[in-house]
């Protein structure tokens, strides 16, 4: 598997969907829509698979000793790898944030448990669209990203939204007794991503079984 | 002695054109060509050997193993190359290699140095920096370097001037003589297989219209002899005659 990852990084990854898992450090920003972090975590697979495209990826991983199956597996490790980077990267900006004594973010919601959990699950449903559209074809990936860019628009406004919302304010909180009731919103973005991201898996395998290369 | 490939019965059917019971062995130590003209389903035939293309029907035997059951174990006993392609060509080469030899678990850096240095290979230019000749070197280099007793080459030598590819047809036959590797290569350009070929699959229209040794596969074709020619034809005239009354065929029709 590290070998998958290993040649995903320095060979298929686009420079700019690493530089895309440091962007992390935005919830340093005292106003900004942090939603945009995970569009950029979904940006990073898009153009890792358009630079793959291009650079003859899959025929180059066709021709090692790996079969169809862990072709499929490099590409889905180097994303959760990213996206995983990306939020943990995060966290030590939150903390800063926090004892900078910065202010609330007036335009959406804060960089809380309950956004890190929405955050999970809207790479979750963006992965398992996006991949499972890719890998019908296993080179059109402009049409995999407008498809999966419409849950992910969708859940990104719902997640700017809610911050609007008194009755929900509680999820904008960093008030001890909110936190703990927020965490569940976190646990079920764990287990939304490891679901879905292994079911996108599955279903791009038997997708990229049948594609020609 | 038992082959090193067989394919047996490959079909694969696409919209206008279909592979048809392709079948033929590879013997070890030896050079087979597959010939054919363009479009005629040689890089199908070797697509759906590598599994790169699923077959609708058919097997493929490697070292008397079922390939698509045991791919792994298989293409760590075979190097591939594909003329023609650029596989990243803003990385280096020593990238490139430092990731390819990850895979192998018999790769062997000395031997890979042996053949950098042999090929005249500077492994800190960028893959699109090479010519088309260096380009097929150096994934020859990285095929060679991890012990392949089967290399499996897609028209290494289309596009190369003739003095690379005197170059590389003298590799090949050094390789299949000091090593114990057989080759499959597909290529339109005859005269290549004349200097070094052992064995001959031609491909027509999808289908298998010889597979055999060089001498029965040119007395084979015998009947395409005409009262002015002496001795045996060569392959880029049975070539021609054979894809020439095809052409009269349909022309009649």
């Amino acid at each position: 598997m590290m070998r998958l990852l290993y040649k995903e990084i320095r060979l298929a990854a686009h420079p700019n969907s690493i530089v895309f898992a440091f962007l992390g450090c935005l919830v340093l920003v005292p106003a900004y829509p942090y939603s945009v972090i995970f569009m950029f975590g979904c940006l990073a697979p898009y153009i890792t698979f358009l630079n793959a495209r291009e650079t003859n990826d899959a025929w180059y991983t066709a021709i090692l000793p790996v079969t169809k199956c862990e072709s499929v597996l490099g590409k889905c490790l180097l994303i959760v790898f990213i996206q995983l980077f990306q939020l943990l990267f995060s966290i030590p900006f939150v903390f800063l944030r926090n004892a900078l004594n910065i202010a609330n973010n007036p335009v959406g919601l804060d960089a809380t448990p309950a956004w890190y959990g929405f955050g999970l699950i809207v790479y979750a449903v963006f992965d398992l669209v996006f991949l499972s559209t890719f890998y019908k074809s296993g080179y059109k990936a402009g049409k995999a990203f407008i498809v999966a860019a419409i849950p992910l628009v969708v859940l990104m406004i719902v997640i700017e939204v809610v911050a609007h919302i008194p009755s929900l304010a509680w999820l904008d909180s960093f008030q001890v007794k909110y936190l703990q009731i927020q965490l569940p919103i976190l646990v079920a973005g764990i287990v939304c991503y490891g679901l879905l991201l292994g079911l996108a898996y599955r279903i791009s395998v038997k997708h990229f079984d049948k594609v020609d290369l | 002695m038992d082959a090193v490939l067989y394919v047996q019965g490959l079909c694969k059917q696409y919209p206008g054109f279909a592979l048809n019971d392709v079948g033929f062995s590879l013997a070890p130590k030896r050079i087979m060509g597959l010939i054919g003209k363009n479009g005629a389903g040689k890089s199908t035939t070797l697509k759906s050997i590598l599994n790169m293309v699923s077959m609708d029907k058919g097997s493929v035997k490697v070292f008397q193993k079922d390939f698509s059951r045991h791919e792994k174990e298989c293409k760590q006993r075979i190097g591939i190359v594909f003329g023609g392609i650029d596989f990243y060509p803003l990385k280096k080469l020593s990238t490139i290699t430092a990731v390819t030899k990850k895979f192998y678990t018999d790769w062997n850096q000395e031997q890979y140095q042996k053949y950098v240095q042999r090929f005249g290979l500077d492994e800190g230019k960028k893959f699109k920096e090479l010519s088309n000749g260096m380009k097929v070197k150096y994934l020859l280099a990285l095929a060679l370097s991890h012990h392949a007793e089967l290399l499996i080459l897609d028209e290494p030598t289309s596009g190369l001037d003739p003095v690379s590819r005197d170059e590389l047809l003298h590799i090949f036959r050094q390789i299949v003589k000091n090593e114990n590797c057989s080759i499959l290569f597909s290529t339109h350009i005859t005269s290549d297989l004349d200097k070094c070929a052992d064995d001959i699959t031609y491909i027509q229209n999808g289908c298998v219209l010889k597979s055999a040794d060089k001498d029965s596969f040119l007395r084979s074709f015998e009947h395409l002899k005409t009262p002015e020619d002496t001795g045996l034809l060569t392959l880029e005239q049975i070539m021609l005659r054979t894809e020439r009354s095809e052409w009269d065929d349909e022309a009649a029709v």
